[in-house]
């Protein structure tokens, strides 16, 4: 039973990883500043049960992300591990920050997880427009407080600890 | 003391994944030995894309549902017409076509023969924004191998670069990593097409400033490397930047496939 309830995790995973998937009918220079959403969830799960969704986590997500968006196998992984590491070292102070002060430390992280995609994309050639990637990284900052209200919520209900 | 070891076995396991993530993004750049992992993971999420691509087929579905009488009578005339049209144009190019064959008979050269087609529709997934990639509903289980060249109505729209067994995925002409041999209609200048990241321009680098090219001039595939089958259109020229101090002119090129919006695609089969 208790297996179970955990599988709460892995379909909010999965639906994060249909809201990236899923077509919108915008312009190219929109698409770019669509948010992490993976990268959202796996930091709040992160935080709120860092015992179970660790580094090993993040690297299968970082797979599944990897075949998902065409991307190069390892690059959303070596991205998902870099900010997961970081937050299994920061999670116990950031859990008691006020909620702006949160966002700011989300951005941070999902900015280096951007970062790390966008450096391998240069590496092999292709180098998105300057700056524009930071977008995606502030547009997910602002979704921040509604991702973590409603994954709380669902974590108090399946009652994970 | 214990929570030390455990901070340092944190960082070990964090090196080591970094360190495996990092081999596997350069085994899968290099090499092909990781394309079983791709497919397998693929094949697992595929029925996240179907279930991505129903409200699109969802809406087409109701919208042809709400077609009116009216506007179905007027499609049924408009595509009689369009079909007395081309059944016209076809009796001329058969003569044709005949008249083609025998000529080449004649020249004792090798016999063209009419490429093998597989109907595919668009998975509408959106995929990395960097890239140009689309999903199609075909896949190796129907005969779709790495390397086949994707079309629309309209011209070339990519190739095949990866297939799972119920879909591929395709490389559009446009992707920055994607060059396509062309050859100019008119003057009949071969060189090659890279994308640039945008669905409406093909860039053509390093023309020589002397070669015959003006602007609307047609481009289609030269079959040269072997990966697309000759003579389908490609693009058309749109804009000739000669660089007087070099010697070179780079041509821009408008593709003539509906990149961005095409949802039925033909996959060819090279002739064996």
């Amino acid at each position: 039973m208790s297996k179970l309830r955990y599988l709460v995790v892995y379909l909010s995973l999965v639906v994060a990883l249909l809201l990236m998937i899923l077509p919108l009918p915008l312009p190219d220079w929109v698409q770019i500043y669509r948010p992490n959403w993976v990268a959202l969830v796996l930091i709040y799960w992160s935080m709120a049960l860092p015992k179970r969704v660790g580094l090993w986590f993040a690297f299968f997500t970082g797979l599944v992300l990897d075949t998902s968006q065409g991307t190069l196998l390892g690059q959303h992984t070596l991205a998902l591990v870099v900010i997961i590491f970081i937050n299994m070292n920061f999670y116990q102070r950031i859990r008691v920050l006020a909620m702006a002060q949160q966002c700011i430390y989300v951005f941070v992280l999902l900015l280096i997880n951007q970062l790390v995609v966008v450096w391998v994309e240069g590496m092999m050639g292709r180098t998105p427009p300057l700056l524009s990637f930071t977008g995606g990284p502030f547009i997910g900052m602002l979704f921040w407080p509604w991702v973590f209200v409603i994954l709380r919520d669902i974590r108090r209900k399946a009652i994970l600890k | 003391m214990k929570t030390l070891l455990q901070a340092r076995g944190a960082s070990l396991k964090a090196l080591f994944l970094v360190v495996i993530s990092i081999t596997m993004m350069v085994v899968d750049h290099r090499f092909h030995h990781l394309e079983v992992v791709r497919t397998n993971i693929s094949l697992a999420l595929s029925p996240l894309r179907y279930l991505v691509s129903l409200p699109v087929t969802g809406g087409n579905w109701i919208g042809d549902w709400f077609t009116s009488h009216t506007e179905l009578l007027n499609e049924n005339a408009a595509l009689k017409a369009e079909g007395r049209i081309l059944n016209a144009r076809l009796q001329k190019l058969e003569i044709l076509a005949e008249e083609n064959e025998r000529l080449r008979s004649l020249l004792g050269s090798a016999r063209k023969i009419a490429d093998d087609v597989i109907v595919a529709e668009l998975l509408s997934v959106d995929q990395n924004p960097y890239r140009q990639l689309i999903e199609i509903n075909k896949g190796s289980s129907d005969g779709i191998e790495i390397g086949h060249a994707v079309i629309d109505d309209f011209g070339i729209m990519g190739q095949v670069i990866h297939v799972n067994p119920q879909s591929a995925t395709t490389i559009l002409i446009s992707d920055p990593e994607h060059a396509i041999p062309v050859q100019f209609v008119r003057s009949g200048t071969r060189s090659v097409a890279f994308g640039r990241g945008s669905t409406s321009q093909l860039e053509l680098r390093y023309l020589p400033a002397t070669a015959d090219i003006k602007i609307e001039d047609e481009l289609v595939t030269s079959g040269l490397g072997g990966r697309f089958p000759p003579d389908y259109p490609v693009a058309r020229v749109t804009e000739i930047n000669e660089d007087r101090v070099r010697g070179f002119v780079t041509v821009f090129a408008q593709p003539k496939a509906r990149l961005d919006s095409s949802r039925e695609v033909l996959v060819i089969k090279p002739r064996q």
